[in-house]
């Protein structure tokens, strides 16, 4: 009695069949080979495996015979000496063989421990078709894209905010809370990117004036705030589903910088205000302010008045006066001066013989144009005023007496000078003596001839003084001088002889509450909008009506060639500079790139 | 026209079957239609200023419809382990469920304005988006591969399926018993690959590159293309046993693809709407906290 080998099996209940075998070897084969004593259905086992020969002492020599190799005890191994009576497990492939000692006989029991294949193996089959197994679960997956997205999207941020906002500046770097940002600022607010907190002072309190006036200290309400709520329309369908909203969330629902100042829009230049901002109110601006000298407007092109510029009505006075005056009106200037338009622009008359004579002195063309005279500002926006000794006296000389090989000119300007020194004139020099007077002996009667010369003489000197008064006058009235482009009245002082020449006015800007910049209508001609040509005196205003703008202008969201918003000629905060608009223009058009806040117009400047 | 409908309903009542997609005539369908044709006429026919956002009045109206839209649609997921008949029938509010969803992408997208970036708002936005998506694409799954699916299964189940699989191995190993241990590995490595493995990719291609039973079969064929075929040649068992458990494997595989198709989705679907939701609360809370 050498071995007993006990094949243990289990039905599918779980209940163990053994099936003992006495082998009476002193070695005993395994392998998958029928023919071994013990006989393994294993695939990993070779037909001839291993060789148990029994030792002296209890000891058992476990041999590989095929070249593979076994498991003792969990350590692989082609060859062991394992002591019975100790006991061993032994692993060939798929089974387990347990070698013991019963009563001096070694006792090795096989089992098939593993499943004859992995589908034969132990499958759920609810869950083996599904993909349950290989991927995480729904709700796994689920709750943990909860809490990462709440811890990075709202905790982090609330923190960031919590750290920061009560600091001026923040250190540069990425704050959490900046992916709450629903745009980038514009580029005027570029710097304040990543300080949340220098508008967004509270938590879920909206954005409050005091935080932009913080920085723009120079801005001055559009008109009388309280005449400014009355003013505006009854709020539409959007709008009242809107301030809905606003009132349920604690945000006020009046006139704030933010109604039209609307950040996180993107990051080039701010947008310019729509019209809608400003026909809110101004379409329907009389019916509800019923004192306003504002006419309605909602659109440039369909509906906007005819302008109204500031024309010069009377200069007469100290001051010139001032009125605004529509141009449907055809107004009248009174500047104080006389000027035909047409009769200089003339290409045939005595004005363009005279410019061509002086052409090659002056510059000019075969008759005059209108940059001869008017030069543009610096800004090219408007023009200077026109001056007489540089745009006028080069044909309208002052000239009235030649001394040796000077010529003395009246002084421009100078009315009482002017009188002084046609006195003067008068008085120095008499009438030339008559060479036949002869000396001072005493005229014999019947000289007839030099009592006649005498006696004209005596009354030439008599009357000479008298000259300066009819020469005064003479330049001061119709064919003089002065009066040919002045208007002159009778009313000066006895230091001008009483007359007086009236002051020119000459404004530079018509429109004051609109702008207009000839530097972007440049490439048109003056004679397009002025029609100075045909303009035979100039009180007439020659600044071009609605109608012509409307040739190139519309609405803000019209087919026009340029549609415009009323930013483009109107500010809200308006000052003596253009809209902020016009000024992007041309800052744009001249390259700069980059919005040109006006000097003076933030904190700290000189207003 | 009224007895038409009249007997359309009847013959509906009958139980004949009828999707949840063409669900009551399309109901759910029209009124989403409807829906987003008013959100998008609205979108056209107004002016807002500056320009569209989700901060102007519309954008306020068509978040919060939104928003609340979102959050009943994740009830469905409450709403689906009860199921009922009837006018609220499960079948009708999935068919709500699916339409409403789909006019989210209108709603949704016009509440933005087409003002994206990279912040926790256009964040909401594409997960919402993934949402929609993955569940269109369990729409289309559903519509089109259930047919697929029982025809490949030849009107067996899955029980019966894996059963097979079984048998042929246990076939297998029988038949491998005499032969020589080059090939029982061969075998065995067949035997030994979880015919249920070879991760996603492979479930949800059909491929797999590494089965252990094609590589055994062409093995063995390439080493015995030349002894004679005598009929009784374990070797020749093993190479039909092989051939038949690799046509089996094919089925079964086909099988687990289209369920795979069936059931990804939701993978996607379910815990990118938890995500959506969170990001919702933050976009919302966000919204007000920086007013």
């Amino acid at each position: 009695m050498t071995f007993i080998v006990r094949t243990v099996s289990r039905t599918a209940d779980g209940r163990v069949i053994i099936r003992p075998t006495l082998v009476d070897k002193e070695t005993i084969g395994i392998g998958r080979d029928a023919t071994n004593d013990i006989h393994l259905a294993d695939l990993a086992v070779e037909p001839f495996h291993a060789a148990f020969t029994r030792l002296p002492g209890g000891r058992v020599l476990a041999q590989t015979v095929g070249g593979l190799g076994f498991a003792v005890d969990g350590r692989s191994t082609k060859r062991a000496e394992i002591d019975a009576n100790r006991g061993a497990e032994l692993r060939f492939g798929g089974h387990l063989l347990t070698l013991a000692m019963e009563d001096g006989v070694a006792t090795i029991s096989v089992e098939r421990t593993d499943a004859l294949s992995d589908a034969t193996g132990e499958k759920d089959e609810r869950t083996v078709f599904s993909l349950a197994g290989l991927l995480p679960g729904k709700r796994l997956g689920a709750w943990t894209f909860l809490i990462l997205i709440l811890a990075a999207c709202l905790a982090w941020p609330v923190y960031s905010w919590a750290t920061w906002h009560d600091v001026k500046t923040r250190p540069v770097g990425f704050h959490a809370d900046k992916m709450w940002s629903s745009g980038p600022l514009s580029q005027a607010h570029r710097a304040l990117e990543n300080n949340c907190q220098s508008c967004h002072e509270k938590a879920f309190v909206s954005v409050e004036d005091n935080k932009c006036v913080a920085c723009h200290i120079g801005i001055h309400d559009h008109a009388d705030p309280k005449r400014q709520i009355n003013a505006m329309a009854p709020p539409n369908f959007g709008k009242r589903v809107q301030n809905g909203f606003k009132s349920v969330f604690g945000v006020p629902t009046g006139q704030r910088c933010v109604d039209c100042h609307t950040e996180h829009q993107g990051a080039g230049p701010m947008p310019a205000t729509a019209q809608a901002f400003c026909t809110d109110c101004h379409a329907t601006l009389k019916s509800r302010v019923t004192d306003t000298k504002l006419a309605d407007v909602s659109d440039f092109g369909t509906a906007h008045p005819q302008f109204r510029p500031a024309i010069v009505t009377d200069s007469s006075g100290a001051a010139p006066i001032f009125r605004r005056v529509s141009l449907d009106a055809s107004p009248i200037q009174s500047n104080g001066l006389k000027f035909p338009h047409g009769t200089h622009l003339s290409a045939t008359n005595g004005v363009a013989r005279m410019a061509q004579t002086m052409k090659s002195e002056q510059g000019w063309d075969n008759a005059l144009a209108c940059k001869d005279c008017h030069k543009p500002t610096s800004d090219g926006v408007r023009f200077q005023p026109v001056e007489m000794e540089r745009d006028c006296q080069m044909c309208h000389s002052l000239a009235f007496d030649r001394i040796g090989g000077t010529v003395r000119t009246l002084r421009h300007g100078q009315p009482a000078q002017v009188v002084a020194d046609l006195r003067a004139y008068f008085r120095s020099t008499g009438p030339v003596r008559p060479i036949s007077l002869g000396g001072v002996e005493r005229r014999r009667p019947g000289n007839y001839a030099a009592s006649q010369t005498s006696g004209n003489y005596a009354s030439g000197l008599r009357n000479y003084g008298g000259g300066a008064d009819a020469a005064i006058s003479a330049v001061f009235t119709k064919g003089g001088a002065c009066y040919d482009c002045h208007v002159v009245d009778r009313t000066g002082d006895a230091n001008s002889a009483g007359w007086r020449v009236r002051p020119v006015v000459q404004p530079t800007r018509f429109l004051q509450k609109g702008w207009f910049n000839h530097e972007a209508h440049k490439t048109d001609k003056c004679e397009t909008c002025h029609k100075a040509a045909t303009s035979e005196t100039n009180s007439p205003i020659m600044l071009p009506g609605i109608t012509t703008c409307r040739e190139c202008h519309g609405g803000e969201s019209s087919r026009a060639d340029v549609p415009s918003s009323c930013a483009m000629c109107h500010s809200y905060h308006i000052d003596a500079s253009a809209p902020w608009r016009a000024k992007r223009d041309v800052s744009r058009a001249k390259g700069q790139g980059r919005f040109v806040v006006p000097a003076g117009y933030l904190k700290g400047a000189v207003r | 026209m009224a007895t038409r409908v009249s007997v359309q309903n009847r013959v509906r009542g009958s139980g004949v079957h009828d999707g949840f997609l063409r669900h009551n005539g399309f109901y759910w369908a029209k009124i989403a239609g409807v829906i987003s044709l008013i959100a998008l006429l609205v979108y056209i026919g107004i002016d807002v200023k500056p320009r569209p956002s989700g901060g102007s009045w519309y954008g306020y109206t068509l978040g919060t419809i939104g928003a609340l839209l979102i959050l009943w649609l994740t009830m469905l997921g409450v709403r689906k382990r009860a199921m009922t008949s009837g006018r609220w029938s499960l079948k009708s509010w999935t068919s709500a469920h699916v339409y409403l969803g789909l006019s989210l992408i209108v709603i949704a997208t016009l509440h933005t304005g087409f003002q994206f970036g990279w912040n926790i708002h256009t964040l909401a936005y594409v997960l919402m988006m993934i949402v929609i998506l993955s569940g269109l694409f369990g729409i289309t799954v559903y519509s089109v591969l259930p047919r697929s699916l029982s025809n490949n299964r030849n009107e067996t189940t899955e029980p019966q399926m894996l059963e097979g699989l079984r048998a042929v191995d246990r076939q297998l190993h029988e038949a491998a018993q005499p032969v020589a241990q080059h090939y029982a590995e061969l075998v065995r490595s067949s035997l030994e690959q979880d015919p249920f493995g070879g991760g996603l990719w492979s479930r949800l291609s059909g491929r797999y590159p590494r089965c252990a039973t094609r590589l055994a079969k062409a093995e063995i064929r390439r080493e015995t293309v030349h002894m004679p075929k005598l009929g009784d040649e374990p070797l020749e068992r093993i190479d039909a046993l092989l051939e038949k458990k690799e046509a089996m494997l094919a089925r079964v595989r086909r099988h687990l693809r289209i369920r795979a198709l069936l059931e990804i989705w939701l993978y996607i679907h379910v815990p990118m709407t938890f995500a959506l939701i969170a990001a919702l609360t933050a976009h919302i809370v966000s919204v007000f906290f920086y007013w």
